[in-house]
């Protein structure tokens, strides 16, 4: 079937307003936040004060003798019922509560069971815990060959073919190494006119969904119920399943509106956890974590990123070297993917000839990192475009002008040997510069006060392959009931997904219902991340919808009603059925081809079903005596192909802008020896109203991508791509000094001042 | 959280009564934004909290005197401050200093007593009070005194005031005749807690200044004058050659928000801009 056959009847487009939004605004949207069970007992985590260490004794005696408590569950007490209680999407390395050894300071140790939740956090507090401490590694670097291991063998998922390889490999802190070779970067660095190599480092950081993380189980009969904050309940459902030896139809994972995932809320978070204590204390249980709780759950990796350039005399790259280190923390979580296929972009979208990239994803006794808005690829964007500026002065070419040189164009092998394809790169490039009007003269400030302007663009493979699958149900009054898994976590797919099933059934999309994603309910779907859903689960409702237009129109054949007839679809079942009856089950599946890279050479003819990319545009104003600095102006301009719904499109990529500020100038998460040193709100910040630019702006180019539904594709991450480098691209630009690691901190800029002086500052 | 008991007196007599000296877990509570974010991160496991919203209007009133001194009541709210004509009138300054104290939440909650007898060094109102001479008046069964806010706080998170002693309103002085100018820098973002705050207080007589007061918080352990630097700008010095005073001078440390190096660079900078903003349009001579 071509998907692009349809030809839109105008529900795609439409800026229509979110279909949940009076829902959430007078608070009648569900959140499994505020969800509650009969009988319901609430679990607190006890969690380990060491960084690494084997665990000698728990003492739960003095929380197990408070008034009110239920249970104290250990590790051990997991084991009894779960014989390998070990859960993970790429390795099975994560205990549900921590086994012989802690790997992090945060870890769940034991959680106290009690109907009070006061009475469970005293409980919790009162559990207390002996450790032999054991030599830890924090570094992601220096775990590459830190004798400290983290797990004393790995254990690949299995799912994962790539993956094998790792089967049973001891004393290595390496939980995936991928490798491109492109030509022969050497000979090019040894030939070429000019050779430029940095190094970039990006922080921890963390999601900070409003709503944090959030499940409550329970268990009767042979079959278990998970009501969660996920962004894959199909995975969940999988991994529960395969944890209890239960068939899939046994384990039942439903959510409801997320107050945020950002990429957090994937896989197994606290799924597994409330599963085990249903069923070691048969209640009901609910975990739901404090929002400071969050920052030993899962976070962005820290990265760093060596790269090496040959350019040419009249600026043309040739040849680029990465050294990728992604610091995973204590668990794999997806860390492997984010290695591998972010990685595989590493070099930029540039048209190199010869490319050298070895990425790692390594084990550290940090928190453990997973997805985070961008799947690795912010780390890598902020490394390659903080590179490419500096080489561009270097040899006093403009920025944009050396960029635009290099770019990859439509039809153009990207470095895995994969055509580039529907990707506007030029085109978002231009339009970037053009808003913030590069080229043209601006005030460069006066005094202290001076003024630059930065450019950046980053982009980004869909993570492949991936599946999903949609029911269109028509009811015999012919409305449309549209049972999809994508989550939405606030980015507006409620509304995207009616859209499509309203454009391609010419109905009005508020009128289609749209099922949150219960695997009772909904049919698989692979998770509601990487920018995925749009396009394949768009894909895989088209299908569904255009299988429900089959179907109808047998029906109407079937009642000898002409083709093309303007009969509605009611008035179709009143005939077949007599009365208000019946119904049309349309599905549909989506899955893109995809070819594994080379394990040597990292190369694929088919590595992706599309692209995405974004370009940021920024004007900054350094106050040099202090090296503070104000954002005058952000624009970030992304493709997205066809917008289904412009507003939420615009609204996504400032969001997704404001995110990535936050993580580009005042987030990270600060460790002395494994110690996180600032765990609560008042001393990690977020973006406020007030730190928005005085200027922020989001844009979209015209484009179409080949295949995508209408021709669209995901635009969930793009906003985040480009914002920090352009950020230190503006501040070089103003007062010529270049931070290399994030945060970007008004002292470090300060710092780099003093330094270019000549005149360095003491360190306290 | 622990459940513990939670009492609201109706007078401050009564209040009075119920602190106890001798029991740190029973704590008098005004707005309560900075106890809750102890007692939930477990720092705090009170037994007794004595609410003082029942006080009534002899600490929830804002008072001017004849002569524009004005006298708070302890349980006046930030955000009530914030909005007060008398206040903006008679001491704009602080109206200033709010408009980006913490956020709109916290302002209309958190109250002006409860934010001095905390004892945080990183608040924006202690220097600015301190560089406008304020007081407080502090209640205990042995009887009423006055304490200067520079004289409040003792160390981090500790003050002069005693178990059973409880501020029941803050008095400030005249402020005719007198220009100010308050100064946040924050280090993240624009409402975090202040990496270093700087309030200037001073007089213009026959172009030259009078009386100044030069008070820092947030990047020393207490907010605290700077006499040397106020000596040095009384004797004639530049703004910049006073800053480079008060530099010198502050006892300035290094935490989350800076190194104690940086911060000391922060403070000569900021003092210079916050003389220069109080004198804004104004014509000093020399």
């Amino acid at each position: 079937m071509n998907d692009t056959a349809f030809v839109s009847t105008g529900q795609v487009g439409r800026s229509l307003p979110r279909v949940e939004a009076r829902a959430k605004v007078t608070g009648t949207a569900e959140y499994i936040h505020n969800f509650r069970l009969p009988g319901m007992l609430i679990g607190k985590i006890c969690r380990s004060t060491v960084p690494h260490g084997r665990i000698r004794h728990i003492d739960t005696s003095a929380a197990a003798a408070i008034p009110g408590v239920y249970a104290i569950v250990t590790g051990e007490d997991i084991r009894k019922i779960i014989p390998d209680p070990y859960y993970g999407p790429a390795f099975h390395d994560q205990p549900i509560l921590a086994l012989d050894k802690v790997r992090f300071v945060g870890e769940p140790v034991a959680v106290a069971l009690a109907a009070d939740p006061h009475i469970a956090e005293n409980a919790a507090r009162a559990i207390t815990v002996e450790y032999d401490e054991l030599p830890a590694v924090y570094d992601e670097v220096e775990a590459v060959t830190a004798t400290a291991y983290v797990h004393d063998v790995l254990k690949p998922a299995g799912t994962f073919a790539d993956l094998k390889h790792l089967v049973g490999r001891r004393q290595t802190n390496v939980a995936l190494d991928f490798h491109l070779r492109r030509g022969d970067v050497e000979a090019e660095f040894a030939a070429a006119d000019h050779v430029f190599a940095h190094e970039f480092r990006t922080q921890q950081v963390m999601h900070t969904p409003l709503e944090p993380f959030v499940s409550v189980a329970e268990a009767a009969n042979g079959a278990v119920t998970i009501h969660t904050a996920s962004q894959n309940p199909s995975f969940v459902r999988v991994e529960i399943a395969r944890l209890l030896g239960l068939k899939e139809n046994r384990v039942r994972v439903r959510t409801a509106f997320l107050g945020g995932g950002f990429g957090g809320k994937l896989y197994i978070k606290l799924e597994a956890l409330v599963t085990a204590l249903t069923l070691i204390a048969q209640r009901p249980v609910k975990v739901s974590l404090t929002m400071e709780e969050q920052f030993f759950t899962i976070t962005r990796h820290p990265c760093t990123f060596r790269i090496k350039s040959a350019v040419t005399k009249d600026g043309r790259v040739t040849a680029r070297k990465c050294e990728v280190y992604y610091n995973g923390g204590a668990y794999a979580d997806i860390g492997p993917r984010v290695a591998q296929k972010s990685g595989f972009a590493a070099a930029g979208p540039y048209d190199i000839a010869n490319v050298h990239i070895d990425s790692f994803e390594t084990y550290t006794n940090r928190p453990p990192a997973g997805a985070l808005r961008g799947f690795g690829t912010p780390q890598l964007v902020w490394a390659y475009e903080s590179h490419t500026d500096l080489i561009a002065r270097a040899l006093s070419l403009d920025p944009v002008e050396f960029r635009r040189r290099n770019l990859l164009r439509d039809g153009r092998p990207q470095a895995t040997g994969t055509v580039m394809r529907d990707a506007p790169l030029a085109a978002v490039l231009e339009r970037a510069a053009a808003a913030i009007g590069w080229g043209q003269p601006f005030d460069r400030g006066s005094g202290p006060v001076k003024r630059g302007r930065g450019i950046a663009i980053g982009f980004k493979a869909s993570i492949s392959p991936t599946a999903s699958v949609a029911i269109v149900n028509l009811s015999g009054d012919g409305s449309c009931t549209l049972y999809c898994g994508t989550v939405d976590m606030g980015q507006g797919s409620t509304t995207a997904m009616a859209q499509i099933a309203a454009d391609c059934l010419g109905i009005e999309a508020e009128t289609v219902r749209v099922i949150a994603a219960d695997t009772d309910v909904t049919p698989y779907d692979m998770g509601t991340l990487g920018s995925r859903s749009t396009y394949h689960m768009g894909l895989a409702i088209q299908r569904a919808a255009a299988d429900a237009k089959a179907k109808l129109a047998a029906l109407a054949a079937e009642l000898g009603v002409p083709e093309g007839t303007n009969l509605p679809i009611a008035e179709l079942f009143r005939r077949k059925y007599g009365a208000q009856a019946g119904n049309i089950i349309g599905t549909g599946s989506f899955m893109p081809s995809h070819k594994s890279p080379d394990p040597q050479t990292g190369q694929t003819d088919d590595a992706t079903p599309y692209w995405m990319s974004a370009a940021t545009g920024c004007e900054v104003e350094v106050d040099t005596e202090t090296g503070r600095f104000r954002i005058l102006r952000l624009v970030n301009v992304a493709d997205c192909g066809t917008a289904i719904n412009p507003r939420i499109v615009e609204t996504q990529l400032t969001g997704a802008t404001v995110m990535q500020l936050g993580f580009t100038v005042y987030e990270g998460m600060e460790f002395t020896d494994g110690q996180l040193r600032n765990p609560s709100f008042a001393e990690y910040k977020i973006p406020g109203i007030r730190d928005m630019p005085a200027r922020l702006e989001g844009e979209i180019v015209t484009s179409r991508q080949g295949g995508g539904p209408f021709g669209a594709k995901g635009v969930g991450e793009s906003g985040t791509y480009a914002v920090s480098p352009a950020i230190a691209n503006a501040i070089h630009d103003a007062v010529g000094v270049r931070i290399s690691a994030l945060p970007i901190t008004a002292e470090k800029v300060y710092r780099a001042l003093r330094e270019a002086a000549g005149n360095p500052l003491p360190e306290d | 959280m622990t459940p513990f008991e939670l009492v609201e007196p109706a007078s401050l007599g009564e209040a009075l009564a119920l602190l106890d000296p001798d029991d740190p877990a029973v704590r008098p509570i005004g707005g309560g934004t900075a106890l809750m974010l102890m007692m939930k991160a477990g720092f705090f496991e009170p037994r007794r909290l004595v609410s003082l919203r029942g006080l009534g209007p002899g600490i929830t009133g804002i008072n001017e005197g004849a002569d524009g001194a004005l006298d708070i009541g302890a349980m006046v709210r930030l955000g009530q401050l914030e909005r007060s004509p008398v206040i903006r009138r008679a001491a704009p300054v602080i109206a200033e200093t709010l408009v980006t104290h913490s956020n709109v939440r916290v302002r209309n909650v958190a109250t002006i007593g409860g934010n001095l007898a905390h004892g945080d060094p990183h608040m924006d109102l202690p220097p600015v009070l301190i560089a406008l001479g304020a007081e407080v008046v502090a209640a205990s069964p042995s009887g009423e005194r006055r304490i200067a806010v520079e004289n409040l706080v003792e160390s981090y998170l500790e003050t002069a005031l005693g178990g059973d002693e409880l501020i029941t309103s803050l008095h400030i002085p005249s402020q005719r005749n007198r220009r100010a100018a308050y100064i946040k820098v924050t280090a993240r973002s624009a409402d975090d807690w202040p990496a270093l705050g700087v309030a200037v207080s001073l007089a213009v007589e026959n172009r030259a200044i009078r009386a100044p007061r030069i008070a820092i918080g947030a990047a020393t352990e207490t907010a605290m004058r700077l006499p040397k630097a106020e000596a040095a700008l009384t004797g004639g010095a530049s703004w910049r050659d006073t800053g480079r005073e008060a530099a010198a001078e502050a006892p300035v440390i290094g935490d989350h928000h800076g190194s104690a190096a940086y911060k000391r660079v922060l403070v000569g900078v900021t003092v210079e801009r916050a003389l220069r903003r109080a004198l804004a349009g104004v014509e000093i001579a020399g």
